[in-house]
């Protein structure tokens, strides 16, 4: 990224200002709720005051992608029920086609789960004032769908609903070419990075709980089987935490669609373990709705289906290697230093 | 609570064109038939072939010039190695030499074995042995029985190493003895020396693999003489200097790119337009390696501002090894043995069975896989 080191500094005080906002208007009863007690207005507002939901977009002079990922990361990491990243998505996005960018709370429809007129999946559709949608092979639009979408959920419990097409209205409407390949892409990298915030939350929790847990009269954190478990667990999550920043950075080297496919398809698959080890170790305590640890696990599992599960974009990466000659595997992977 | 973050690291600009040096330079031998791609990293040796890199200026590359080296920069390091161990290159001549003995001997060696060996390792002509495991020595490494004892001048050293690979050929092993206290006393009282191979009373003789290939030794030490100047780092500090630096070793790309050339393999056999299992199974390995990849520069960037990212080069060995042990099992769900379809696919199924019966080892050289998981347990505070 330009300006990497002056943007540290700004950065650093931008995620202490999130944990202050989530430690003020989030706490257990908002992070309980997931998106089912509806739209948080009270913690949105205050994200919104902080100037943390206009981060990311191109040619506008903000903070960069860098920073709009580590705040959506760590937005993740607190499992927060509101379409930040969502928004910060829909911006981006909405700039690289050159529509004009209303305020407040945005999102963006997966183009895969659009059929038959409807797009399916889409996060927050009622609850925001324009969602960002592949309308064509080179369309993108703006679309209003407030009075059109109907209810759904992911496994977390986010709002995932269906949207009537023909009935919403259209805000703005531009062309793009390859837009649902880019609406996928974009969205992928965004998952991406919230999956990483997501296992470093299960990563610390675990940890916690295996130091405080006594059983057979010691922390639990003094088995062997739990030390390698645990082991497993720290090294997926790295894996997905360093695969994310590739396509974080590769956003700026224009170097893109490569970069997205391995995080997408990295964190997802490292996801999957984590979840299932943190639930392991945690045993039935954490297997209640009581509990905390499925904050983050379920919104992972959610997550890595989302624009593209592991399988899509493995393929992507083995036809495009493939296409490429096996001689050409070397190249590829060291095309940026 | 720990965090690993695996910042970017930007390639300096020479090492561009320090990559596409390398590369030609391994196209053309691989054209003169100097050598066959194969698996395994540091397994195939050819001394002549580690002499040509030395005078290439490709071995003791970050050391100062005074000791042979070329002064350049550990990530121009990182490059050259990289692109010898994707190309299934023979390294193993002068791999520990190059890799761990020439550093350390470098940081911690006398004026004299400085002088005497680095210019020598630089030029590709002088290999190295790493002495650590004994019969009743595995992973429980402070364990070591074999004794050092001061006479006048240096040392007699008098017992018996295992697993030695390459001794057979090496110049010098560094073995860690005991040169006080006795095994009970664990880490204390450990050192490690340079051992002249030609010196008498050393003995070698051949352990032959699992699949029959001479690589590993044993080393029988009777009352060899060892100079008071071929110590490594203190006397007594043996144990500090193995668990702190070696640890660095373990983020290397040898930690995840052994099977690589079969990975190449395994896509010349599906061609370009492959069926969905073969792109998808494929293309997830690809999302594996650039991952690792990353995860590797990035701590070889963290070494280069003097940084210890001990945990972190736990987690490369431990995932890497596990992703290398990986590609014969998930290549040969999709490109079986048997029943094969049409097409030469000599260089695969060669690659296939040798990294098959291979496999095994990535695991455990260097520290077991177990091992590793207790260190990072310990990095995450659970021990």
């Amino acid at each position: 990224m330009s300006n990497e080191t002056e943007d540290t500094g700004v950065r650093d005080l931008m995620l202490r200002s999130l944990d202050r906002i989530v430690e003020e208007k989030a706490g257990h009863a908002v992070q309980a709720a997931d998106g089912k007690a509806g739209f948080p207005a009270d913690l949105w507002s205050a994200l919104e005051e902080a100037g943390m939901t206009a981060l990311g977009e191109e040619n506008e002079g903000d903070l960069g992608l860098g920073n709009a990922a580590a705040l959506i990361e760590r937005a993740a990491y607190h499992t927060l029920p509101v379409p930040l990243a969502e928004t910060i998505l829909a911006r981006r996005l909405l700039a690289k086609a050159g529509i004009e960018i209303p305020d407040g709370a945005l999102s963006v429809a997966p183009p895969s789960a659009n059929r038959d007129g409807k797009a399916a999946g889409v996060p927050w559709a009622s609850a925001v004032g324009g969602v960002v949608v592949a309308t064509g092979p080179e369309t993108l639009s703006l679309i209003d769908a407030r009075d059109v979408a109907a209810p759904g959920f992911n496994m977390a419990g986010e709002p995932r609903e269906t949207i009537d097409l023909a009935r919403a209205r259209i805000i703005a409407t531009a062309s793009l070419a390859d837009a649902p390949r880019i609406v996928e892409a974009e969205g992928a990298r965004i998952r991406a990075v919230q999956m990483s915030g997501g296992m470093s939350r299960v990563l610390e929790h675990g940890l916690t709980w295996a130091n405080d847990r006594i059983q057979f009269g010691r922390p639990i954190a003094r088995f062997q089987a739990i030390q390698h478990l645990m082991a497993e667990l720290a090294a997926e999550a790295a894996a997905a935490s360093a695969a994310a920043l590739l396509a974080v950075e590769a956003a700026a080297a224009r170097s893109d669609r490569f970069a997205i496919a391995v995080a997408k398809a990295r964190t997802g698959e490292a996801a999957g373990r984590v979840c299932a080890i943190a639930h392991e170790v945690f045993g039935a305590m954490g297997f209640t709705q009581e509990h905390t640890l499925h904050y983050a696990t379920r919104r992972l599992w959610s997550w890595r289906n989302e624009f593209g599960a592991e399988v899509h974009w493995q393929s992507e990466i083995g036809r495009m290697i493939a296409a490429g000659g096996a001689d050409n595997l070397w190249a590829t992977l060291t095309a940026h230093g | 609570m720990p965090e690993f973050r695996f910042e970017p690291v930007v390639m300096p600009p020479a090492a561009t064109s320090l990559r596409a040096e390398v590369r030609a330079f391994l196209s053309e031998e691989k054209a003169k038939g100097t050598f066959v791609p194969t698996v395994g990293a540091m397994v195939a040796a050819d001394p002549a072939f580690s002499a040509r890199l030395g005078a290439r200026g490709y071995l003791g590359m970050t050391w100062p010039k005074a000791y042979g080296g070329h002064e350049r920069s550990a990530l121009e390091r990182y490059v050259v190695v990289e692109e010898l161990l994707a190309a299934g290159a023979p390294v193993m001549a002068h791999w520990i030499a190059d890799r761990q003995s020439g550093p350390q001997i470098l940081k911690h060696g006398s004026e004299r074995a400085r002088k005497m060996i680095l210019p020598e390792i630089a030029a590709g002509r002088c290999f190295f042995a790493i002495g650590m495991s004994e019969p009743d020595t595995g992973s429980d490494l402070a364990s070591v029985k074999t004794r050092a004892v001061p006479v006048a001048g240096g040392f007699r050293v008098t017992g018996r190493k295992v697993w030695t690979s390459y001794a057979h050929k090496a110049h010098y092993v560094i073995a860690l003895v005991r040169t006080g206290g006795r095994p009970e006393d664990r880490h204390v009282g450990l050192t490690q020396l340079i051992i002249d191979m030609k010196s008498p009373g050393i003995e070698v003789r051949p352990i032959i693999n699992v699949y029959g290939a001479h690589e590993f030794n044993e080393v029988t030490f009777d009352d060899v003489f060892v100079p008071e100047d071929m110590t490594v780092g203190a006397v007594g500090q043996g144990w500090a200097m193995v668990t702190s630096e070696l640890a660095f070793e373990r983020s290397g790309p040898d930690r995840f790119m052994s099977t690589y050339p079969l990975l190449v393999e395994a896509f010349r056999e599906v061609g370009d337009s492959p069926a969905p299992m073969e792109a998808a199974e494929l293309g997830r390995l690809v999302a594996h390696l650039a991952t690792l990849r990353r995860m590797s520069t990035s701590i070889a960037g963290m070494l280069n501002e003097g940084r210890s990212p001990v945990t972190e080069a736990a987690l490369v060995k431990d995932l890497g090894t596990t992703f290398e042990q990986s590609i014969p099992e998930i290549t040969r769900r999709l490109l079986p043995l048997e029943p094969r379809a049409a097409g030469n696919g000599q260089a695969y199924d060669g690659l296939q069975q040798l990294a098959q019966m291979q496999a095994p080892c990535y695991s455990i050289r260097g520290g077991t896989r177990e091992i590793l998981r207790g260190m990072i347990a310990r990095g995450l505070g659970l021990r």
